[in-house]
Formats: structure tokens, sequence, C-alpha cells
């Protein structure tokens, strides 16, 4: 099984002098192929920084991260074109859908596969929408979508560019718990069935079935993985906890 | 996938209304200088519908459109017989202004030298040009007058026997043809009891001389209006216009004419051009500040617009910054709205202009240059007044997507 994304030593501060925080405190962390994993840790705990670390959006200012073992930043500068990592790699879910308010919802999931350079963007919306059963909304703007609906569509945009990882933050947060763990089984499925790995970060115990490894955060640092899955063959690699 | 028409399409109804009130400011810039391309036509004209290549003047005059040019009729003949001239005719020109059928009329007289010239260089409309020396008048339709209308004009009544099209003066008033005789009594026309005090002036004047007392008889003579001593000029024409003959030299015949002492000598592009720089300078310059200030108006009204789109839009830019969307793609998304805006701005001026230039009391004239440069302007207008929303665009941060 291979490592999709890895982080090493990772550090963010916030602030400076006496009331810098340091939101990441050497975090290392590696999320393999295949693997859904959880991110627990109360509010402030650092769990959004290191999404956004992983997800290449707000880099850390030490610390080195890996995307299938080439090293793509390192202590606070990219090494590599990271917004071409996002388009052709990663796939973000949100608490909210943050759909893209003038698209239909088959739009907000074309315009990921295009950006993403799928051959046939239409196509691939259309495929992942039937396979998120949202397939008869395909030309419902966002507002005229349900919740779990939109959070549905925001799951076929995530894999609109047959990403390699997956980070979803709290994607069930503004859902009901009968939407909530629909939505947790089908990141399961992503993980498990298109073979990305699945980072989640959720604050729902209800759902600690669904993941392969749990992590725990609590004042910038990572411990884990607390937790292994039901099946064992998509188990996590060890990773290092600081 | 074009994310700027997928977000006019989103948002139609505000977008086409945005569009609208921008189609009203474009369609006054456009008309602002429609009315200054009608003034230069229409100053033009009065020199163009005369069909004349020289205008003869009163020497250190700039001709009747620009000050008072006195001429004696004999010039008329002594041109006539110069080397090179095929015709010289007479032109007097003076703005009236009337009462008819109770309305005020404004209007330019022109004095044709009938027979000579009856106006067949003039753009009619319908009816035919002058066929008699006295009576007959030529007018611009604007005048709303028919064919076969009778227009009492001081001691005339004219009846209208043409009407053209477009012969309008740089300040609007319709022109009106007529014979250098009709011009005079029109024009010349004098109150009743005016005209008498002006006779016992004369007698009073003629009886303070030697010659008034010592032969009395003569003071009838003074206040006959039958009578007019021989030695008075004969009413003044305000410049003769000149056509070479076709084998001649313009430039040669000018030279002779221009030698003469009490004349000056304009070819026709000249005459125009002391029109434009008279009449129509000041105007040129007044419209032009307009221009500038309604265009750079133009300019904040889009930009605000453009900017406010592109604000509302911040939380989708981030997302698609987020996906890994390019800054080509994420500027290209105001910029092309602000080019859609502009274009639907610009078909909506053409439309309104086309409703209700006509009705425009000054001739509103889109020549070949407003129709080119408009829509540039308005392109470059536009994409400059897009880059406050490109900036902005271009500034999002895609993180603050997953802080909620």
């Amino acid at each position: 099984m291979s490592v999709s994304v890895r982080g090493e030593g990772l550090v963010k501060r916030f602030g400076r002098g006496e009331a810098a925080v340091r939101a990441l405190d050497g975090v290392s962390i590696a999320l393999d192929d295949g693997v859904i994993a959880a991110l627990l840790g109360p509010s402030g705990s650092g769990k959004s920084t290191l999404v956004k670390a992983l997800g290449l959006v707000q880099l850390p200012d030490e610390g080195v991260i890996h995307f299938r073992d080439r090293v793509v930043a390192r202590d606070g500068l990219a090494v590599a074109d990271l917004a071409e990592l996002r388009r052709s790699h990663l796939g973000f879910v949100f608490q909210k859908a943050n759909l893209v308010s003038f698209l239909s919802a088959r739009e907000n999931v074309e315009i990921a596969a295009r950006i993403g350079g799928q051959r046939d963007p239409r196509a691939r919306a259309e495929e992942l929408l039937a396979y998120l059963d949202v397939g008869h909304r395909a030309k419902a703007y966002p507002e005229e979508l349900s919740g779990g609906e939109q959070q549905r569509v925001a799951i076929a945009r995530a894999l609109a560019n047959r990403p390699a990882l997956v980070l979803a933050d709290e994607p069930t947060a503004a859902l009901d718990k009968e939407r909530g763990r629909a939505v947790m089984e089908l990141l399961r499925r992503v993980a498990h069935e298109q073979g990305a790995a699945v980072l989640v970060v959720t604050h729902d115990h209800r759902a600690m079935d669904v993941f392969d490894v749990v992590y725990e955060m609590e004042d910038g640092r990572l411990t884990g993985p607390l937790a292994r899955s039901r099946d064992d063959a998509h188990a996590a690699a060890p990773t290092s906890a600081t | 996938m074009n994310l700027a028409l997928r977000d006019v399409r989103r948002h139609l109804p505000r977008f086409v209304g945005t569009a609208a009130g921008l189609a009203l400011l474009f369609a006054v810039v456009i008309a602002m200088q429609g009315i200054y391309a009608g003034m230069v036509d229409d100053a033009k004209i009065l020199t163009r519908t005369m069909g004349a290549d020289l205008w003869v003047v009163q020497r250190d005059t700039l001709g009747p459109f620009a000050e008072a040019s006195r001429l004696d009729p004999s010039l008329v003949r002594r041109a006539a017989v110069v080397p090179g001239v095929a015709r010289a005719r007479g032109y007097t020109y003076a703005i009236v202004q009337r009462e008819h059928e109770g309305r005020t009329l404004r209007l330019a007289l022109v004095g044709l030298s009938w027979p000579d010239d009856r106006g067949a260089e003039l753009p009619l409309e319908r009816g035919r040009e002058l066929s008699r020396g006295r009576g007959e008048l030529i007018v611009d339709r604007t005048l709303g007058l028919d064919l076969g209308d009778v227009l009492p004009l001081g001691d005339e009544s004219l009846e209208v026997v043409g009407v053209t099209r477009d012969t309008l003066t740089s300040a609007g008033d319709a022109v009106a043809f007529l014979s250098i005789a009709d011009w005079h009594s029109v024009v010349d026309a004098s109150p009743d009891e005016a005209l008498r005090l002006e006779r016992e002036r004369a007698r009073a004047r003629l009886l303070g001389t030697e010659l008034g007392r010592s032969q009395p008889w003569l003071s009838e003579l003074a206040i006959d209006p039958r009578w007019r001593a021989p030695v008075l000029p004969e009413p003044p024409l305000h410049a003769v216009l000149v056509d070479v003959a076709p084998d001649a030299s313009p430039t040669e015949v000018e030279a002779r004419l221009a030698g003469w002492p009490d004349v000056r000598v304009l070819s026709t592009p000249a005459q125009e051009q002391v029109l434009l720089d008279s009449v129509v300078g000041r105007a040129k310059l007044q419209i032009g500040l307009f221009t500038v200030i309604l265009t750079l108006t133009a300019m904040v009204v889009v930009m605000m617009v453009l900017y406010t789109l592109a604000v509302e839009k911040t939380h989708d830019i981030a997302v698609l910054k987020l996906l890994g969307a390019r800054r080509p793609t994420i500027a290209g998304l105001v910029l092309q709205q602000a080019w859609l805006l502009g274009l639907l701005a610009y078909l909506v001026a053409v439309g309104i202009g086309a409703m209700l230039y006509p009705t425009f009391p000054r001739r509103v004239v889109l020549t070949d240059e407003i129709r080119f440069l408009a829509p540039v302007v308005i392109f470059v207008v536009t994409t400059g007044a897009s880059l406050l929303g490109v900036a902005h665009a271009m500034r999002v941060d895609a993180g603050k997507v997953l802080e909620g």
C-alpha cells in the first residue's frame, strides 16, 4: 500500500512573540491509499490547520510535506506547483457543501473535472452524480438542493479529478444523524472502492466504525492511530505522533 | 465551460438591468458625439448645399456666417466676367424669428440670386426649385411646413414650393431659401409707423439744408415711397458665390479675385473651416469636456458594478481557487463579464439611440468614426473598469473556504 501524503515535523504558528500560538506543534502523519482516517479533537486543537497544510492551501512554517514520496513543500516554501497538485490529485469536502452558487449540480462537478484535466468532464460529472445517487438533481442549482444532496454533490466534486487524497473538514456537521451517517459511508466507499486516501475531520463519535484509522489532535499535537477499522486490510500504516 | 456566461445566466435579470442602466449612460455619451457631428455637418451643409467653388466676402471679414459681410451687388457682374468664372451668384443670409399659427418659427433665410440660382443644388425631398423671382420659398422639413403652405414674412406671403432634408444651421435652425428680392423684403421690412417717421425725418433733414429751403418741392420727392434717389446704394449682398469653369484652375481664379482690394476670397473648404472654428469651435470644446466627464462617469459606474459583482462572488472564487482553477480562469470570470456587460449595454444603447435620437431637437449624426469608436471605447472602458474586480478576485484566499 503506497503513501499518498506524508507530513513530517509540521509546525504552524499564528501571532508573534509571547502571544504566538503553535497551531501545529511538530505533527507528523502519513495517509495511505485506500484508507479512510478520522481526525478528532476539540475546537482550536489544530485540525483545520493540519487539513490546510496537507491540502497545500496554507503551508506550515516548518516541516516537510511529501506527496507520492516527492517533497512538495519544505519549511513554508513550495517546491512544486501546489495549484497543479490540488487540481490533479486533491479533493476537498467541507462542513458546508461550498458549491459554486451559479453552477448547477452537474456543472459544479464538471468544472472540478475540467480543472483536474479529466478527458470528458461532463461524462465524469454525470457518472459521479449517478454513483452518489444525485443524478436526478443534476440540473438543480445549489440553493435548490437539500443539505444532504448538496453534500453528496460536494463529494462528487471532490472525486471529479480522481484524487489521490480527499480531505473532508467536518462534512456531516450540518446534517442530521441519518444523512451524516450516509455521507460517512460514502466517503468510506470512496476510499475502499476508488482507492483514495481520505482524511475526515469530525466530532461525530457515533460514526467511528466507518474509519480505518483514527487520529486525535490536542493543542497542535497529534496522537494516534487510536483505533483500527473492522477491515484490517485497509488499516493505515503506523504513523508517528508527537 | 464559460464561467462568466454561467454567472450571467444565473443572475440574468440583475445583469440585464445593470446593462440597461449602463446603456442609458452610453446612449448619452454617443448622443453627445452625434450632436457634435450633427453640428459640424449642419455647419458644412450651409456651404455645401450652395455648390459654389469660391465664396467672395467683404475684405477683412470671415463671411456671413461669422460676422457682417456687406458687398455691393455689382460685384456679381464684376466676378462673372473674370476669366475662368462659369457663374457668379449673390448670397444673403440672416436669422429671423416669426410667429406663425401660434408657434414660433426660427429660421435662417438664405437669399438666392434668382434666376441664375433657383436652388437646383438643394437636397429637395419634395416639391421643386424656385420658378418665380417673388413669392416662393423652399424650406427644411423640420420647419413643419408642407408644399402649398403660405408663410407670411414681413410684407410678403411666401408659398412653400419645395421641402429639403437636413438643411439646418450649426445652431439647429431650419434653413429657408428664397429669392434675394424677397429676402430683402422680409429682412429689411419695417413697420408702417417706422417708415412714416423716417420719411418725416428725411423731409426735416432736407428742409434743414439750403437746397431744401430753396427748392421745397424736393421734400415731396424725399417722402414718396415710389421714388428712390439713384445715388443711394442698392441693398447689399453678404457674399458672392463663384462657380469655376471646368477647364479653369480654381487656384488661379481665386488668386485673381483675391487681388481686388475690397474683397476676401474663401474656398468652400476654407468657408467651412471658418464655420467650424467660429461657430462650433466652443461647442466642440464643451461637448468634448462633457464626453470625457460622462465617459469617466461610465467607467466609475462600471468599475463599481464589476467590483460589487466580484465581491459577491468572493466565496465562489475561493472555491474555484481551492479546486485549482488557474489565474486566467479566475481573471477571465470577471473580465469576460465586464465585456459581456459592455457589449449588452452597447447594443441596448444603439437600440435606445435608434428610437430616441430622431426625436432630439438637434440632429444626431452617427458618423462611421463614431460607429467604429463607440464599441472600441466601451471595450477599453469596461476592460479598465474591470481591473479593480480582477484585483479583488486575484487576492481571494482559497483557504477562506476551509474556515467554514
